[in-house]
């Protein structure tokens, strides 16, 4: 099972510094990162991350709020119209997600896109159904 | 000048010879309440008498726990079938606060209501306007029954929805107005945003405002505003409501009615007597009240006498503006909020920490009522959705309980300093102009 890490965090200068330099202390490395907000001031900040279980531990240690949420993360094209591609194919597994993002890995060559499916069980096996290629854990952390 | 000349204007000997005399006959009713009934002082006084109104202080006080305590028939002193009306505090934690009236309660509340408005130039030639919510909350039917009785054409328009209240106002030519003084801000505004100057295009001339502490210095800009006088109301639902001290057109203290209240002021920590004139907690008790009788209430507002004789004739004694209280219940938009309230509403939560932290402050020409609350670490799923639903979810239960909507801000744990002792949960930062 992929994961990633997601914080709780309160819009304000320094908060993401906080879970940063706690990843710093840890070396632990940030391979992709997903910041929201809403209008009430506070966010969830998603993160991919070279140890998740670790950083999970340490930020929690740290007096933060995070959890793990299971991922899927599947390869795509560095180039126009590949995420409509997958998209397609997503949409033919029926899976609705509400939280996504993408990490380019090399230009010009292949991109990650990261699903969050921690509330859809069998996301992993729809997805492989319709013949998308998921990214092992090994690659998605780097290590 | 006067509603009922010979009650306003009776010298201080005989207004003391008819408290007595009243509080004798409070006294025989309240015994039938449970509550009372058990009193071994109000026995003695029922068979030796009473010889001066000092001797009050030999009667133990009521205090809002007792009231909670004795829920929800305890203070109730006449037969459930003449009672025609209640009257609670907001609340689903805890036991509310409840007054009950009969008909006889209703119409003395009434008259005092409408004493009150005629001593502040109100007369049966106005239109009066309530912008007040009606209800459980004793300023919407307290204000309709006096000015229905002092003879104004009323017009019941409840609180919220500015522009209705300008087109009602502009409509029946409304002449006065009760409201709390912090929406009076917010209803100028909506006045100039519609393009009317409410000193020109209405024919407001005079305001009633309470149910909240506000300044001299907010009144005169209120008057200002909307070029009117504005008077000062003070009452609590324990001693009816509205209509338990106002003032006269002097604008100089609030004169409480003491032929239907004995007032005492006292210091909260000895609970003697203060010296004349000095800030102490107003103890009150009922004197002309059938179905719930109240003996030595303390009603946790602080203020003093006012010194002197005042210009309008009147000899009820005067009040200062309340200057604060002696627990920690603070008022926002005319609701009275216990901290306790809010506590036990987050208490209950199990994605709640610990701490939170109450802050009172005026956004926009509004006054709100922001809420940290700390997300327990062990409940955060990461889950963006289950955040929103719960700060949705405490939004609701808080303005359920004290009928005020908050603004809940969900913090970090550890953001909120750890409580010490007896914490300060509650900082107010409101205009006080």
């Amino acid at each position: 099972m992929t994961c990633q890490v997601s914080v709780f965090l309160e819009n304000k200068l320094g908060h993401l510094e906080r879970v940063t330099a706690v990843l710093n202390a840890a070396k632990i490395n940030i391979r992709s990162l997903h910041l929201n907000h809403t209008a009430s001031g506070w966010g969830i900040l998603n993160l991919v991350v070279s140890d998740p279980e670790q950083a999970h531990q340490r930020l929690n240690d740290a007096g933060m709020s995070a959890a793990l949420r299971e991922i899927v993360v599947l390869k795509m094209a560095d180039q126009p119209g590949a995420l409509d591609d997958l998209l397609k194919l997503i949409v033919k597994a029926g899976v609705n997600f509400s939280n996504a993002y993408g990490r380019v890995v090399n230009e010009g060559g292949s991109a990650l896109f990261m699903v969050d499916v921690q509330d859809f069980p069998d996301a992993r096996a729809r997805l492989s159904g319709v013949g998308l290629e998921i990214i092992d854990d090994a690659r998605v952390y780097g290590v | 000048m006067y509603w009922e000349k010979e009650l306003e204007i009776l010298d201080r000997a005989n207004l003391e010879k008819l408290q007595i005399e009243r509080l004798m006959t409070t006294l025989r009713v309240a015994s039938n309440a449970s509550h009372y009934g058990k009193s071994p002082e109000i026995k003695r006084f029922l068979s030796s008498g009473m010889s001066s109104i000092e001797q009050i202080r030999d009667l133990p006080f009521t205090t809002k726990e007792d009231l909670r305590g004795d829920f929800p028939w305890g203070f109730l002193a006449a037969d459930k079938r003449d009672v025609v009306r209640l009257h609670s505090s907001s609340g689903t934690t805890g036991n509310p606060t409840v007054v009950y009236h009969n008909r006889h309660d209703l119409d003395s509340w009434a008259n005092l209501m409408a004493r009150s408005l005629y001593a502040a130039g109100v007369r049966d030639t106005d239109v009066f306007q309530n912008i007040c919510g009606y209800g459980l909350f004793t300023g919407g039917l307290g204000f309709q029954y006096g000015v229905e009785k002092l003879g104004c054409l009323s017009i019941p328009a409840g609180a919220g929805n500015s522009p209705r209240q300008i087109k009602l106002m502009r409509d029946f030519g409304t002449t006065v107005i009760h409201a709390i003084p912090s929406y009076l801000g917010r209803l100028y505004d909506v006045f100039v945003e519609e393009g009317l100057d409410p000193r020109k295009d209405t024919k407001l001339h005079t305001f009633v405002i309470g149910a909240e502490p506000h300044t001299e210095e907010h009144r005169r800009r209120i008057e200002e505003m909307f070029g009117v006088k504005a008077y000062n109301s003070f009452g609590l639902s324990e001693m009816n409501g509205p209509g338990v001290a106002f003032e006269c057109t002097e604008q100089n203290g609030l004169h409480i009615w003491e032929d239907a209240f004995i007032v005492e002021i006292i210091d909260p920590k000895t609970l003697q007597p203060v010296a004349d004139g000095e800030i102490g907690e107003l103890v009150m008790t009922t004197l002309d009240r059938q179905a719930m009788p109240v003996i030595r209430y303390r009603t946790r507002d602080l203020t003093r006498f006012l010194d002197g004789e005042c210009q309008c004739g009147r000899t009820h004694r005067r009040l200062d503006r309340i200057s604060g209280r002696s627990d920690d219940m603070f008022i926002i938009k005319g609701c009275n909020v216990f901290p306790m309230q809010i506590e036990g509403v987050l208490m209950k939560l199990p994605e709640v920490g610990d701490d939170y932290r109450i802050t009172l402050d005026t956004i926009e020409d509004q006054d709100q009522m922001i809420i940290e609350v700390e997300v327990k670490k062990e409940s955060f799923r990461g889950d963006i959705t289950l955040l929103d639903r719960l700060q949705r979810h405490i939004t609701h239960l808080i303005r359920d309980e004290v009928l005020v909507s908050p603004h809940i801000k969900l913090v970090e744990p550890g953001s909120i300093p750890k409580a010490e002792g007896k914490a300060v949960r509650v900082f107010d930062l409101r205009n006080k102009v």
